[in-house]
């Protein structure tokens, strides 16, 4: 499953809700993260994040895409953090 | 899940409890660890023992490759799945030579299966080839000893080799015998780095099981290496390996500019082409079939963990081993 999670959350909470998603999905713009995942660990990382956003002030949007091949991306300007199996 | 494979030179480091990779030039990048199944070194990387903890936790392995691109070791997690139970019954059938040969038979028979699968997908004048590993293949039920088991494997072997200019359609990559150590040619520099690649990938899915990879049935258990990843391979190399290099040189993906030849005798694959081959490779282990009695869709790669959960089973005597034999 292909996910799109957006966050807007506190001040002092962005660096912690960054900080948790970078481990489990690709970083493509502030506030934004991507990636293919399984449900159980989408659960996990979700369960993580939990506590911490504020639900009274914060926001976080997840996108879930069933079908990868279903989605066309197409990047004008920089393309700040792409997907690599070669380094 | 996937693998990642560095070529940079550059430093492997543990940030916020995942992994940065920092190149040569000092570019950063972040890989999320929990997408990582293993990760694969062909540069020289550094790394120090907070990011190996890391990898623990989190049960990723690590494969070095060495400069021409073999096989040179593993970092793995400390292994939780250990049996002393499954460690016994698989040494117990090993010690009997009955129990032995059966196994080591069922993993040849896989094999060849795949080999025949291989050659009939092209058909014309691949019948002779059929016919005389056909012919040896019915004696493989009466082989006594291993080494005769060995023997008849070879000899079947050598015949679909040679069917290997038959299947692809290009003359740079004539097949004349293989050579392993070093590689003289394209086409066995490719075999080779296929097979070293197949290993990798058999010992990891090996070590999320029970067995000792240590202790094998076709190949004599020995120090120093771990044949069961070269038993179990034996069955995925014709399935895997040998069908992406046909389809990689047949559909001009690999080409003579792939190659460099060191000493002018030894043959490899450059950067280039390496990546090429991984990228089709990984590609191929994450296809899914529909599996029969599972009844979902299964990926090459877990088909290989499935073959040892196969072993286990036969090993604690629950049910007969049969080797995985492609039915689509």
């Amino acid at each position: 499953m292909f996910v799109i999670i957006t966050y807007d959350v506190g001040e002092k909470r962005v660096g912690k809700v960054h900080k948790i998603l970078k481990k489990y999905l690709q970083w493509t713009q502030n506030s934004v993260f991507e990636g293919e995942i399984k449900e159980g660990k989408l659960k996990e990382c979700l369960g993580e994040l939990m506590p911490i956003v504020n639900k009274v002030y914060d926001s976080l949007y997840v996108y879930k895409v069933s079908n990868p091949k279903n989605i066309k991306k197409i990047i004008y300007g920089v393309e700040k953090d792409f997907e690599e199996m070669f380094l | 899940m996937k693998d990642i494979f560095i070529f940079n030179n550059g430093r492997l480091k543990r940030t916020d409890s995942t992994i940065q990779f920092i190149d040569a030039d000092g570019k950063k990048k972040t890989i999320p660890i929990v997408q990582v199944e293993n990760i694969h070194l062909f540069g020289e990387i550094d790394m120090n023992t907070s990011f190996l903890n890391l990898l623990t936790q989190q049960g990723v392995v690590l494969h070095t490759y060495n400069y021409y691109g073999y096989y040179s070791g593993s970092f793995i997690p400390r292994s939780k799945q250990v049996s002393g139970y499954i460690d016994v019954r698989q040494a117990s059938h090993i010690l009997d030579p009955q129990k032995r040969i059966f196994i080591a038979r069922q993993f040849i028979y896989g094999a060849v299966h795949h080999m025949l699968k291989n050659i009939r997908q092209h058909k014309d004048g691949s019948e002779v080839y059929i016919n005389t590993i056909e012919s040896v293949r019915v004696n493989i039920e009466n082989a006594k000893t291993i080494p005769e088991l060995m023997g008849m494997e070879g000899n079947i072997r050598k015949i679909y080799f040679q069917s290997f200019n038959h299947m692809i359609k290009n003359e740079f990559f004539h097949f004349v015998k293989r050579e392993k150590r070093p590689p003289k040619d394209p086409i066995n520099a490719l075999i080779s780095f296929g097979n070293s690649i197949m290993y990798t990938t058999v010992l990891s899915e090996l070590y999320k099981t029970q067995l000792n990879p240590t202790m094998s049935f076709l190949h004599e258990p020995s120090v120093k290496r771990y044949s069961l990843s070269l038993d179990l391979a034996e069955i995925f190399k014709p399935l895997i390996i040998d069908g992406l290099i046909v389809s990689l040189i047949n559909n001009r993906v690999m080409k003579s500019n792939h190659f460099e030849y060191i000493e002018s005798e030894i043959c490899l694959l450059n950067d280039e082409g390496r990546k090429i081959f991984l990228k089709a490779y990984e590609e191929k282990l994450s296809k899914t079939i529909k599996h029969r009695t599972l009844k979902r869709q299964t990926s090459y790669r877990f088909l290989i963990r499935l073959e040892c959960y196969k072993l286990i089973k036969h090993i604690i005597g629950d049910t007969t081993y049969k080797p995985l034999k492609a039915w689509w």
